[in-house]
């Protein structure tokens, strides 16, 4: 038990800790310059580029999030049909979650390639003219959007999958039985029964999406002109990039605030629809 | 739901989820010159090999991928250590203050990585950790044994409770009751959770990327990214890259996916 405590102190406890505390100073590299108070959390409040960097990071986390819940939970409703071969389908259509992010970035910007890549040479044989979706302003987020989507909804489909096997057959019968349409059952039995698995995969991408650091990095790097870069991508850079290491932390404190506050905003309405 | 709709979506999915790799695996396969025609072609004719000879032998990645298997051994020994002790604690042990160790312990899985890498990066190098093995380690199992630690207790607890009192009777210590009956009757559960962390590790980007900056550290998630911004994109040999660093843990995941399904769904309904 000892160990398990220490690791967590130190590894995690403490830098937040610490974060909170590098947050109130002006900082030189890793120096304390100066103690600014909550100098550093008005100049962020008072920062266009952050509140950008917020819309961009809601913008991802919902964008992926209706791309990704429907989709998940249509395949894991496939997955539950009486199939053969189900084994094999499941492994095969949740085999992308073992892409790492690098992976993932580096792979879709070689489909996406302009000139070479597949996907666009698809677009243009349906008629679109030669672009670039990521260079281009109007398309980059909500391809960002997509190419996590790919990567992500396999997740969904594994925990939607395992609740909905947990619905017994007999339920579907009796629902027959009693002349309910398939999308009565759909509404009234399947979706009550699964809500609790929902609300879990739901908090679990919106944490993951808000915290993406990785793919965004690799794929787009935050441009074209910052209309990707999101709230944990702007941190990443402020301290490893531009070394203002309280701002860095400022930011890191901010995300961190904002996870509680989903976590928190979803357990709530989680408790409101078990009261009902 | 008609079974020809059924299957023709599932084969849809299929596509869906596969081809982004296959074209990969195209791409590595293809000479220079097929690499950039247009319009693409999905069957390297004919194939070669000449990708993965070249970053097998031309570039540091052997070395990356050494250095990413080592840490990854080595957090799915620490990890596994520390977090099965903890886990048998709870599950077995009463104690004062257990439930806020727990709930405790189990928090900091709630804070996010980005949030803590610059502290990280400050305390690395406070005590000179920056830059080496070490540090990965520490840091990857810190942040694995939370979760990996509630995984356990899941499967300790699932082992029937006369099972060790029956061994304490037969004159087992504690330890040995737990090394002799719970863990090997828990095997699946710390199979599961010794990929889920074997695959964090090996997928990780942002830890090594901030807490390492020398050339033999370099683990292989981010010897792929430094390799796109140091020659200019190959994209044969950065997709042979690719591949090589994909099939490892897809070999891990189609051989044993009943445990890391098994690992996920555990993870996920903690709460």
């Amino acid at each position: 038990m000892l160990p398990a405590v220490v690791l967590a102190a130190g590894i995690s406890l403490y830098p937040i800790l610490y974060a909170i505390y590098l947050s109130l100073f002006r900082t030189r590299y890793l120096e304390k310059v100066a103690f600014v108070g909550l100098g550093n959390y008005r100049q962020l409040w008072a920062d266009p580029a952050a509140w950008q960097n917020l819309i961009h990071s809601l913008q991802y986390v919902f964008g992926s999030l209706a791309v990704v819940l429907p989709f998940g939970l249509g395949v894991a409703i496939l997955l539950n049909q009486r199939i053969r071969y189900r084994s094999i389908f499941r492994t095969l259509v949740v085999l992308p979650w073992v892409v790492s992010q690098t992976i993932l970035a580096l792979l879709w910007g070689w489909l996406l390639n302009p000139d070479f890549g597949p996907a666009m040479y698809l677009l243009q044989v349906l008629g679109a003219g030669k672009f670039s979706p990521l260079s281009d302003v109007r398309f980059a987020l909500p391809t960002m959007i997509g190419v996590n989507a790919w990567g992500s909804y396999p997740m969904a489909v594994i925990l939607l999958l395992a609740a909905l096997q947990t619905i017994p057959g007999e339920l579907v019968e009796a629902s027959r039985v009693d002349g309910a349409s398939r999308w009565q059952y759909f509404l009234r039995i399947m979706l009550p029964l699964i809500r609790p698995t929902l609300m879990v995969t739901t908090i679990m991408l919106s944490l993951l999406y808000f915290n993406m650091v990785t793919l965004v990095l690799i794929l787009t790097g935050g441009g074209p002109s910052q209309t990707t870069e999101v709230l944990s991508l702007r941190a990443l850079k402020e301290g490893f990039d531009f070394w203002r290491v309280g701002y860095a932390a400022t930011l890191g404190i901010v995300i961190f605030v904002f996870n509680i506050i989903f976590s928190l905003l979803y357990l709530r309405l989680l408790r409101e629809e078990g009261v009902r | 739901m008609s079974r020809i709709l059924v299957y023709g979506l599932l084969f849809c999915v299929v596509a869906l989820a596969l081809l982004p790799i296959l074209w990969g695996l195209s791409t590595a396969l293809k000479t220079k010159g097929e690499v950039v025609t247009y319009p693409p072609r999905w069957v390297p004719r004919p194939p070669t090999l000449r990708n993965f000879a070249a970053v097998l032998r031309e570039t540091s990645m052997p070395r990356y991928f050494a250095n990413s298997l080592l840490i990854g051994l080595c957090t799915v020994g620490v990890t596994l250590l520390v977090a099965a002790h903890a886990g048998y604690a709870l599950a077995r042990f009463t104690f004062p203050g257990k439930q806020v160790l727990a709930f405790g312990i189990l928090a900091t899985a709630m804070i996010p990585g980005i949030s803590v890498l610059v502290p990280l990066y400050a305390l690395a190098s406070k005590v000179k950790l920056y830059d080496g093995y070490s540090i990965l380690v520490i840091v990857c199992s810190a942040w694995q044994v939370p979760t990996t630690m509630w995984l356990l207790k899941g499967f300790f607890e699932a082992v029937p409770r006369e099972l060790d009192e029956s061994a304490l009777i037969d004159g087992c210590s504690r330890w040995s009751a737990f090394y002799r009956v719970i863990l090997p009757l828990s095997r699946p559960g710390l199979a599961a959770a010794a990929l889920l962390t074997f695959i964090f590790v090996w997928n990780d980007f942002l830890i090594a990327f901030t807490l390492t900056v020398s050339n033999s550290r370099r683990v292989i998630a981010v010897g792929l990214y430094q390799y796109i911004s140091q020659y200019g994109i190959e994209w044969g040999e950065l997709m042979a890259a690719v591949v090589l660093a994909l099939l490892p843990v897809m070999a891990l995941f189609l051989a044993l996916q009943r445990h890391f399904i098994s690992g996920l769904t555990a993870g996920a309904m903690k709460g």
